[in-house]
């Protein structure tokens, strides 16, 4: 069983590592077929991770160990994050740490990382998206709580590889009141997390509307290639965590080799599906005013509620 | 007595008003219509063309439309005189005026030829139970009938005075009329049901028959005061609705079955095996929710905006009558809450809002500057008070509680119909411009006043006699009781004080006498005049009165 | 119709209910309120159907389907219609275009959405915490799911309170009314046939006095904006 799980995670990583940029990647193209462009490629951000790699590191003057640090916290954690998020298997060495609270402070701790070091910046881009991106993160993550919390409740536990071992058995909580509000919330909360439309634009460098990139835009050369890829492993992530709990089917709950590959297989293109549909469907959307934002997220906290309370009063005998 | 006039007897107070109502509604179309193919005849098939042009072409007051001044209440100063010598004229030839009588008489009837059943025989059912009579009820039914009288006797000077006044067309005389009656239908319905689903469907009726009473005018302040009515009283209602269901819940949960566990007397006798805890929520959630249509905290702020912008006559029944029949629902609920949870549970609910409510009321009469608002303000009291007695409980204070109703009622329905004539006469309701009434125009004055005296609280007339019975009651129910009471005699001085320096203020100094002609008033004088009766001697009055405090005796 | 499958379904269309209340707080959009509150409507209907296949009772399917035909159709049509002209009333009057977006939305609620929000989680579970006692008398799938009802109720009051636009309050009461009604249904099967029958007719009859109301309101203050009715005060 060991030796499956220690490859389990191996492969899980190495595909996240590896499949995290082509996502994105994927992503883009998609877009860009859609509004009738040829598109960069799906292997584009691999190349440009190479070409940044290659760049002096410069710092701006005036930064501290918080600007230089954050990039390498953001990937560290974004790391941890992969490890622990039950993507391929449900019963690997670490199951017992992949706690829902732990994902979602590690997930916290690289925000409050990147916003830290939009703040030592001291430029007045950097103060004003590191500000933005605590507002929204201060309503997503106990959004994410929430909703998981309310996955949790049929299980008994906040283990998150127990989760979704339960649903994957029981498909039926899945479809519960709780169940359907819980996966809106979610969903919302994945989009606000990741940085994608309508809370944030990813490709905009506007002053009034950017968020993400107002922090990251002191960054130059290898920093800057550890930044896109913290982010693209964030995004994978969740994604993945948003395929496990709500379509668990096929991921591996035993220790044979043959289902962790089939579940591997499975689990990429779930995410690929993800990926492109939420790509095409930011194709039709806009972004919503900032000052919008905090009503999306306040209603999708409280579908995340309604899904908590729901499965304790209708569910419960 | 047999099956079929007891079904008829119980069938007849609710169904006359609402023949009358259609009967009207009937004319009224009829008019319209001969109205439209001539349109230069818009309503002017009035005896003297000359003398209704004069009126109708005062600066201020275009004939149908209504400008902003006019919702002020300022506009019609100058043709106050001429309206006063109309308005007696012009009621002999409106016969149609003078057929709203039938209902209230109808209804005074039928409850008089109940009563002696009842005070006999007990309670009388029909149509298997779905309408039913006790004591309660024709105690409740009489003084409906009663002030309706009062408020349909004076209806025609009331609106002779107002289309000399060109401020409604003959159109919306006919509307005034259906309207009214189908409010007496509504309330009667209300009164006679035994089923409680049907009494809130009736409550919620006479909201809805009543909203263009009080916007009838259609200036800004009517408009606004019918918005908030609707909305303030059916949200209400609405948590009475809720409370209805709790209680529906709670009885079918105690094995009542479907067809009888909305029926009062079957809640009576099950009340013991209610739920307690589901009861309790259902009564308070009745008992904020009718009390909002009873004008008692917390939901009371529609009621001073709609009595000073409905008609006086509406105005008359409402505050008289509306609030009364919204609290015998309430004093329905909480026999049925005694029954199933102990008499403190509603004692502590009532007396708190009671007390709260009279607060309120007392504060800003000292702050009034309308006279129809410090009327309504006035209301609140009253309603307080027999809150509060039926949170005493004792048969004493519910006997001084339903005597109270009435008392108030009749006082009430004179002094704002007295009112509407002030307001006819002076175009304001403010009272700091209206000085002088009893040398200007004395009887008028001076049944207002006497009015005010009555709602004072002065013998000769029924609320000294009623007060006192609560107020005794009070101190002899408990410390906790007497506390309340003395606080509640407080707010009443407070409240007295403020209404007597007003009425002073508006009756006394000088005027110019314009030669009223009283015969306009007798209802008035006959509101009055029962008052003061009742003060004096209940009668033959006694014994229902006795038997309709014993239906909501503590068991 | 299997236990399990009741429960599934009356829980998901109790849900909807909810949900319906809950994005009424969401949109601005007086045409998106009203469409949700006749999604509402259905799925009201669809709690009394449920209940009367369970039940084996043909008079709660008709009065499901009464209910739908009224909440879902009849209201929702009445008050778009006061809408609409509203709107053309407007258009027709004056000659500013911007106006026309102004009328039919609740641009400025007294409380911002998000505030109103977070208030409806909290007052959802006011509405769990009141209704614990109801629940335990009688614990089923159909009484656990009361609460929704009462949150229902408690949303309507909110969104009658705190909205300023005539019809976003009409919506308010409407709200109110179909929570209570699902109280009914979900503690009692429904109250009895006559008492239902009533309550709708009286509740059909305040949008109508509501809706004409609406109209004079516009017609004396020129907006429909509640709060600019402040001329009656003491």
């Amino acid at each position: 069983m060991n030796a499956v799980g220690y490859a389990a995670i191996a492969l899980q990583v190495g595909a996240v590592v590896v499949g995290a940029p082509l996502l994105t990647g994927l992503m883009r193209q998609t877009r860009a077929r859609l509004e009738g462009r040829a598109g960069a490629g799906v292997v584009q951000p691999w190349r440009d991770t190479r070409k940044l790699l290659r760049k002096e590191p410069i710092s701006p003057v005036g930064t501290g160990p918080a600007f230089r640090w954050a990039p390498l916290l953001l990937v560290a954690t974004a790391l941890v994050l992969a490890v622990l998020v039950p993507l391929v298997s449900t019963d690997t060495p670490v199951r017992g740490r992949a706690d829902l609270i732990v994902v979602v402070a590690l997930l916290a701790l690289g925000t409050l990382a990147l916003a830290l070091a939009g703040l030592d910046t001291g430029t007045a881009f950097g103060g004003m998206g590191a500000s933005r991106e605590m507002t929204i993160a201060a309503l997503v993550e106990p959004t994410i709580l929430m909703a998981v919390f309310a996955l949790s409740i049929p299980a008994g536990s906040t283990n998150l590889p127990v989760i979704v071992a339960g649903a994957a058995d029981q498909p039926a909580r899945l479809t519960s009141p709780a169940g359907l509000l819980a996966i809106a919330a979610l969903a919302v909360a994945v989009l606000a997390e990741s940085g994608r439309l309508p809370v944030d634009n990813p490709s905009t460098h506007l002053e009034l509307t950017m968020v993400h990139e107002a922090m990251v835009l002191e960054y130059a050369g290898p920093d800057l290639a550890l930044v896109e890829f913290g982010a693209q492993l964030r995004l994978a992530v969740l994604l993945g965590l948003l395929a496990s709990l709500f379509a668990p089917w096929g991921i591996a709950t035993s220790g044979s080799l043959v289902a962790v590959l089939l579940a591997l297989l499975l689990v990429v293109l779930k995410v690929a599906v993800l990926g492109m549909a939420l790509a095409a469907a930011e194709v039709f959307w806009a972004k919503l005013r900032l000052f919008r934002v905090p009503e999306l997220l306040a209603g999708s906290f409280l579908l995340a509620l309604l899904a908590v309370t729901a499965s304790y009063f209708l569910g419960g005998e | 007595m047999n099956a079929a006039l007891t079904a008829l007897l119980l069938t007849v107070p609710a169904a006359a008003p609402l023949a009358v109502a259609a009967g009207y509604a009937l004319v009224g179309l009829v008019t319209r219509r001969a109205s439209r193919a001539v349109p230069t005849a818009r309503g002017e098939a009035r005896p003297r063309p000359q003398l209704a042009e004069k009126t109708v072409r005062h600066p201020g007051t275009a004939a149908g439309g209504v400008s902003v001044e006019d919702g002020k209440g300022e506009a019609s100063d100058a043709s106050a005189p001429v309206e006063q010598l109309l308005a007696p004229r012009a009621r002999g030839r409106r016969p149609a005026d003078w057929a709203g009588l039938a209902s209230p008489t109808v209804i005074l009837v039928c409850g008089a030829l109940l009563a002696s059943d009842v005070v006999d025989d007990g309670a009388l059912a029909a149509y298997s139970g779905l309408l039913r009579a006790d004591a309660l009820t024709v105690w409740m039914l009489l003084v409906v009938g009663a002030v309706a009288l009062i408020a349909c006797a004076s209806a025609p000077a009331h609106l002779a005075g107002e289309r000399a006044a060109g401020r409604i067309p003959d159109v919306s005389a006919w509307r005034y009329h259906v309207l009214v009656h189908a409010f007496l239908a509504a309330m009667c319905l209300a009164l006679v049901t035994a089923n409680l689903g049907v009494l809130w469907v009736a409550i919620e009726a006479t909201t809805i028959v009543t909203a263009f009473l009080v916007g009838h005018r259609r200036a800004r302040t009517s408009v606004e005061a019918a918005w908030k009515y609707v909305v303030i009283c059916s949200a209400g209602i609405a948590l009475a609705f809720l409370g209805t269901v709790l209680i529906y819940y709670a009885a079918r949960q105690a094995g009542v079955a479907e067809a009888w566990a909305l029926d009062w007397p079957t809640l009576l006798a099950r009340a013991d095996r209610l739920d307690p805890a589901v009861t309790r929520l259902g009564i308070t959630l009745v008992v904020l929710g009718y009390g909002a249509k009873a004008g008692l905290v917390p939901l009371h702020a529609w009621l001073p905006d709609a009595h000073s912008q409905a008609p006086a006559p509406v105005s008359a029944l409402m505050s008289g009558v509306l609030l009364s029949v919204a609290f015998a629902a309430i004093l329905r609920y909480q026999v049925i809450a005694d029954a199933a949870l102990g008499p403190d549970f509603t004692r502590v609910l009532l007396t708190g809002i009671a007390l709260l409510t009279l607060a309120l009321a007392a504060g800003l009469l000292v702050a009034q500057r309308d006279y129809k608002r410090m009327l309504a303000y006035s209301s609140m009291e009253h309603m307080s008070l027999v809150a509060l007695a039926a949170a005493i409980g004792s048969p004493l204070a519910l006997a001084a509680g339903l005597l109270h109703i009435a008392g108030h009622g009749l006082a009430k329905a004179t002094a704002f119909c007295a009112s509407g004539g002030i307001l006819q006469l002076r175009g304001t309701s403010k009272i700091g411009r209206v000085r002088g009434v009893l040398a200007q125009s004395p009887w008028l004055g001076a049944l207002f006043g006497l009015a005010v005296v009555a709602l004072l609280g002065f013998p000769p007339f029924s609320l000294f006699a009623s007060e006192l019975g609560i107020a005794r009651a009070g101190f002899a129910a408990g410390a906790g009781l007497g506390w309340a009471m003395a606080a509640a005699l407080l707010l009443v001085l407070i409240a007295f004080a403020a209404l007597a320096t007003r009425t002073a203020r508006m009756l006394l100094g000088p005027g110019e006498p314009t030669g009223e002609s009283p015969s306009a008033l007798w209802p008035l004088v006959l509101g009055l005049a029962a008052c003061a009766a009742l003060g004096i001697a209940v009668g033959p009055l006694g014994d229902l009165l006795s038997q309709a405090a014993a239906v909501l005796e503590r068991p | 119709m299997s236990e399990g499958l009741f429960t599934q379904l009356l829980d998901l269309a109790c849900g909807a209910f909810l949900l319906a209340a809950v994005v009424v707080l969401w949109r601005r959009e007086l045409v998106a309120i009203v469409r949700l509150f006749a999604l509402q409507g259905l799925a009201l209907a669809a709690i009394a159907l449920l209940l009367g296949l369970h039940e084996d009772r043909w008079d709660l399917i008709v009065v499901a389907a009464g209910i739908g035909a009224l909440r879902a159709g009849l209201l929702p049509y009445l008050i778009r219609r006061a809408l609409t002209a509203l709107v053309a009333d407007q258009e027709q009057g004056e000659t500013r275009p911007y106006v026309r977006s102004e009328e039919v939305r609740e641009t400025q609620p007294l409380v911002n959405v998000a505030a109103s929000l977070l208030t409806a989680a909290a007052l959802t579970l006011l509405a769990y915490a009141v209704a614990r006692p109801l629940v335990e008398l009688d614990p089923t799938p159909a009484t656990r799911a009361l609460p929704v009802g009462l949150a229902v109720v408690l949303i309507g009051f909110f969104v009658l309170v705190t909205r300023r636009r005539a019809l976003a309050q009409v919506v308010g009461f409407l709200l109110l009314d179909n929570g209570i009604t699902a109280t009914a249904f979900l503690a009692a099967s429904g109250v009895p046939l006559i008492v239902e029958l009533g309550v709708s007719f009286d509740v059909l009859l305040a949008v109508l006095v509501l809706q004409l109301l609406t109209v004079r309101v516009r017609e004396a203050f020129g907006t429909t904006y509640i709060d600019d009715l402040r001329e009656l005060h003491d």
